[in-house]
């Protein structure tokens, strides 16, 4: 077997950021100086962007390659795109926070790689076993990088939940994947298995075999009532892997539902109907966001409140992806648009999360937030801005997303109600984000505040406050590039 | 033997897995639950594969089976990991984060 140059380098990105994170790790086991790993791993951010921006400015194509395993589309690099900035701004927060908080490790940088290579796969995928190693990749380095804060004992604890019904959810995808397979005739490809769905669809077992696929895929996005991992693993993580988990496994589990549910599962016979998912993902997304805002309210730990709000996100995402599955024209570009803000303000809410806390005092509930405004005026400011684009208040990038989404959604009447349910569902959501910022601004402070001084953490504060203004001041570009990813079909 | 009765094996041993991980405390149990779910994906796979004389299911299987060994060491040491500061395998105890 020959293999064309061209589908090599088609994996370029892939290939830097995994090659880069082997060595990143190699490096810090002959030199135990730490800082050389670290900015190996950010160059290999910055080369793996220039890889991606080459790629779109290059020819895409939509045909599968690799045997039907890799596709190179515009939806893929915009979510390459994503995914490789959202590590780039995690290794800048993670290497101040884990020298103030004394755990430096040179393979935290690296897990940070491989993770980012997983999720880049799983956007990329189009057959099932490049979407098993992806998310695998993804999920085991997740885990640990969780318990990587070994002298916290909620980090083992966290990475322990998350571990047990991460792996629960990967015997539902293989068990999945093998239903599938003997029902469609040996059929694993994404184009394979669309070809052969509409006959299959009659058979029961390829009904429980799309179930079990499903269930995998929606554990990975936290979606209720596969959730009951996110807030524990979100409060025991080290700060800013909390964000890279929050932002980065989010994008790649939406990206790689898109394409499954888009191009796969797509057959009417499948969609819709009374056993259909589009029905069932409506009432999933319902409970999904309206269980997330309502045990946000609830939280005293800022940490845990951003968990349960990461979960709400999840049920307004889920609403995009019903709406693809009635076939609304701009539902996708919608989701891309969605997850670049969200993406975006997570990692900058989590880098103040991160930056405000000192060895042994984390500060992280909400009244120890009290008079952040009086003593650094800047951060509050951008602390308020990141939490407005969560709750969708324009001109943020978060309002443009949700805007884009729900609209997406009304064009099928079947979905008004969601729509409906999710407007109310994020007047819920300012509550509790607003209780930081009045916590901020209308407080005396509990505790002098002294946060560590770090060039990093506020380089990504001045990149994310930038991009979700940009993005709800100036949504076009973006809504452009997201509107150029929509050819997908193969 | 014909397929389904390997089907019919495999969804037992995968329900049985699954029965596992819910209802077990013990932190090795529920591991070693998650190892019989990958396997009888794996059995699936591979009396599919058979039955369809196709090689998919078999490569299929050898990722599974390398998936399973580092789900298992990076269980294993996470699972170490808590014992060294709680001195427990039972979920039960490991009960710190709440809400």
């Amino acid at each position: 077997m020959t293999v064309d140059p061209a589908q090599i380098a088609a994996l370029i990105p892939l290939l830097v950021i995994a090659g880069v994170g082997c060595l990143a790790l190699l490096l810090d086991t002959f030199n135990k100086g730490r800082a050389p790993a670290l900015w190996l791993a950010q160059l290999g951010c910055l080369a793996a962007l220039a890889a991606v921006a080459n790629q779109w400015m290059g020819a895409t194509s939509s045909q599968p390659i690799w045997a039907g395993m890799w596709v190179v589309d515009r939806m893929a690099l915009f979510l390459d795109a994503v995914l490789i900035a959202t590590a780039l701004l995690t290794l800048l927060v993670a290497a101040p926070f884990m020298r103030e908080h004394d755990f430096e490790h040179g393979e935290h940088h690296a897990l940070v790689l491989f993770a980012t290579a997983g999720m880049m796969t799983v956007v990329h995928a189009t057959h099932l076993l490049s979407l098993l190693i992806g998310i695998e990749t993804m999920s085991l380095a997740a885990y640990l990088l969780v318990a990587s804060w070994r002298r916290q004992p909620a980090g083992a604890e966290g990475a322990l939940k998350y571990l047990l019904l991460g792996a629960f959810a990967a015997g539902f995808l293989v068990y999945g994947t093998a239903l599938i397979y003997g029902t469609t005739g040996g059929e694993m490809s994404y184009a394979g298995i669309a070809a052969r769905a509409g006959r299959a669809a009659g058979n029961p077992l390829f009904i429980v075999g799309v179930y079990f696929l499903l269930t995998g895929m929606l554990f990975k996005i936290a979606a209720v009532p596969f959730h009951m991992w996110v807030p524990d693993a979100y409060e025991g993580a080290p700060t800013p892997v909390t964000g890279f988990m929050a932002a980065g496994i989010k994008v790649a589990a939406v990206g790689g539902l898109v394409r499954l549910l888009g191009a796969v599962f797509a057959n009417p016979g499948l969609a819709l109907g009374h056993a259909g998912w589009v029905r069932l993902l409506g009432g999933v997304a319902f409970v999904t966001m309206t269980w997330g805002n309502l045990a946000a309210l609830r939280q005293e730990n800022v940490k845990r409140m951003l968990a349960y709000s990461s979960i709400a996100h999840a049920g307004y995402l889920m609403i995009g992806l019903v709406a693809l599955g009635q076939k609304v024209d701009g539902a996708q570009p919608a989701l891309l648009v969605y997850l670049a803000a969200y993406a975006f303000t997570t990692l900058g809410v989590f880098a103040v999360v991160a930056w405000v806390g000192r060895r042994d005092d984390e500060r992280v509930r909400v009244r120890e937030w009290a008079g952040l405004a009086r003593s650094r005026p800047a951060v509050a400011l951008a602390m308020t801005v990141l939490l407005l684009s969560l709750a969708g208040v324009p001109p943020t990038g978060g309002f443009f997303g949700k805007f884009y989404v729900f609209r997406a959604a009304m064009q099928s009447p079947d979905l008004a109600w969601l729509v409906v349910a999710a407007v109310l569902n994020s007047l819920v959501s300012v509550y509790y984000y607003l209780r930081i910022v009045v916590a901020m601004y209308f407080s005396d402070p509990v505790r002098p505040w002294q946060p560590f001084p770090s060039v990093g953490i506020a380089v990504v504060l001045v990149v994310t406050v930038v991009v979700v203004l940009a993005l709800g001041l100036v949504p076009r570009p973006v809504v452009e590039l997201a509107a150029g990813g929509l050819i997908t079909r193969w | 033997m014909p397929t389904y009765a390997y089907i019919l094996v495999s969804l037992a041993l995968f329900f049985v897995g699954a029965a596992g991980v819910l209802l077990r405390r013990n932190v090795l149990i529920v591991l070693m639950s998650v190892e019989l779910q990958l396997a009888a994906g794996t059995l699936a796979l591979l009396s599919f594969s058979r039955a369809l004389g196709d090689q998919k299911g078999h490569v299929f299987a050898f990722f599974v089976m390398a998936l399973a060994a580092a789900e298992a060491a990076v269980g294993l040491a996470i699972v170490v990991s808590v014992f060294r500061t709680r001195r427990t395998a039972s979920l039960d105890e490991v009960n710190g984060l709440k809400g």
